[in-house]
């Protein structure tokens, strides 16, 4: 079946299988190699991406419900001025180390930060419950992204 | 998932439950779709996707009664007005505590009904509040109260019927309800969940409702002990509160897996049932753990 929807600004239709998960059709059939593979049971939030805005862990959203809709991968953010402070923020912190969970815990900031209000570091550890990460201990995360909102507002 | 082989989207309630039953056996309702992607399931060929049916409505009725969609998400729950105002906002914290949340922004409530599991995070805190369900099969409408909808792990009375949302009558829009759950890890599946609510008057616990999760085979309510809390002074509770924690805990029946022994569930279940109904009725529980006395 094919599916049409909005991909980081542009309309795009491609075959896809009615079994197909949203992770697969967006990192294989379409290239956007930011929506990692990692757990596939929807705890790690390597593949999260915006639908309707929204954050979403793509590994357990089917492909076919992305239809008509519209989803923003972090290849869609990179010329975004709150993006590109995220992201040389990440790095001056060392917030980065083997970056694979890094594409999706810089999506689910980013769409806390859109929704205003405003952010503690519970905040942030909240809106980050659904990021594992590995390496940091969060520390670094925690604190690269309270530099962003401070320097902000 | 693998297998499916065609994606229906219904545009009504009504429609869905008719396509379902057209499938003969062979479809799946698929909601927010995260527990079917899961499990990966290969018993049918054709998803039922009720993105369509409008069944996302949180709602208050006139006469006051809570009203929820069954694909209301929970990150719909978490954040509804409507939900922060009933009942100590206590359905809003029960959805904030499931899962994380780009996973809240599918799964639905009524996902979390249907897959049925022992341990579903939602379901304390709706049984203590009473809720009733109603279902379709395409032509009629039925309702049953949510404590008679589970059967078993997995298992609802559904048989095939389109879950359409579940109904909190407005009597208990006042009550206070807080709902609890332990976990490994913050994700995990809850080793023991506990919810109570009391209606309070002045100084008397007029009534007062007490459900277990992931400590049976479905989710329970302690019937038996809530006999304990009507008309009860609140100078009589303390000591009532432990005779009632004591009680459903002697009702559970949990079993011992990989997270946790049957035994330190049921400890869990008296203690954490102590505790809730000791802060809901803003007492202090001066019984500090089971075998201090």
């Amino acid at each position: 079946m094919i599916i049409e929807l909005n991909l980081n600004g542009k309309q795009v239709a491609w075959e896809i299988s009615p079994g197909d998960r949203l992770l697969d059709a967006l990192r294989m059939d379409q290239g956007a190699v930011s929506v990692k593979r990692g757990c596939e049971s929807g705890d790690c939030g390597s593949c999260c991406v915006l639908l309707n805005g929204e954050p979403v862990n793509t590994c357990v959203v089917p492909a076919v419900k992305a239809s008509g809709q519209e989803i923003t991968t972090l290849e869609g953010l990179a010329e975004d001025e709150l993006m590109k402070k995220l992201q040389s923020s990440f790095l001056d912190s060392g917030a980065v180390q083997c970056g694979y969970c890094t594409p999706g815990m810089l999506i689910a900031i980013w769409a806390r930060l859109n929704t205003g209000g405003t952010l503690t570091e519970q905040d942030v550890r909240h809106a980050l419950s659904g990021n594992l990460c590995r390496c940091t201990g969060y520390a670094k995360p925690v604190e690269a992204i309270l530099k962003v909102w401070e320097d902000k507002s | 998932m693998r297998n499916i082989s065609q994606w229906f989207n219904p545009e009504s309630p009504q429609e869905a439950a008719q396509m379902m039953r057209d499938t003969k056996g062979k479809g799946c309702y698929l909601a927010g779709g995260t527990d079917l992607l899961l499990e990966n399931r290969t018993d049918f060929e054709f998803a039922v996707d009720l993105s369509a049916t409008g069944l996302n409505e949180i709602a208050r009725t006139e006469t006051g009664d809570l009203f929820i969609g069954s694909c209301a998400t929970l990150h719909d729950l978490e954040t509804s007005p409507l939900t922060h105002e009933f009942a100590d906002g206590a359905i809003a914290f029960a959805a904030a505590g499931c899962g994380n949340r780009p996973v809240r922004s599918t799964a639905t409530v009524g996902g979390n009904l249907c897959n049925a599991l022992p341990s579903a995070d939602m379901v304390p805190v709706l049984l203590a509040l009473d809720a009733v369900v109603f279902f379709t099969d395409g032509e009629s409408q039925e309702s049953v109260p949510l404590s008679e909808f589970f059967v078993g792990p997995r298992k609802t009375v559904l048989d095939g019927s389109l879950l359409i949302g579940l109904a909190i009558s407005g009597q208990y829009a006042n009550w206070k309800v807080i709902s609890r759950k332990l976990t490994r890890t913050v994700e995990d599946i809850s080793l023991v969940q506990v919810a109570v609510g009391l209606e309070i008057e002045s100084d008397t616990i007029l009534r007062g409702s007490v459900a277990m999760g992931a400590v049976a085979p479905t989710p329970m309510r302690a019937t038996e002990a809530e006999v304990l809390l009507i008309d009860l002074p609140l100078a009589d509770a303390p000591v009532a509160f432990a005779s009632v924690a004591d009680l459903t805990a002697a009702t559970c029946s949990p079993i011992d897996d990989h997270r946790a022994t049957a035994q330190y569930r049921t400890e869990m279940v008296e203690v954490l049932t102590r505790r809730l109904l000791c802060e809901v009725a803003g007492i202090e529980d001066v019984k500090k753990y089971r075998g201090e006395k």
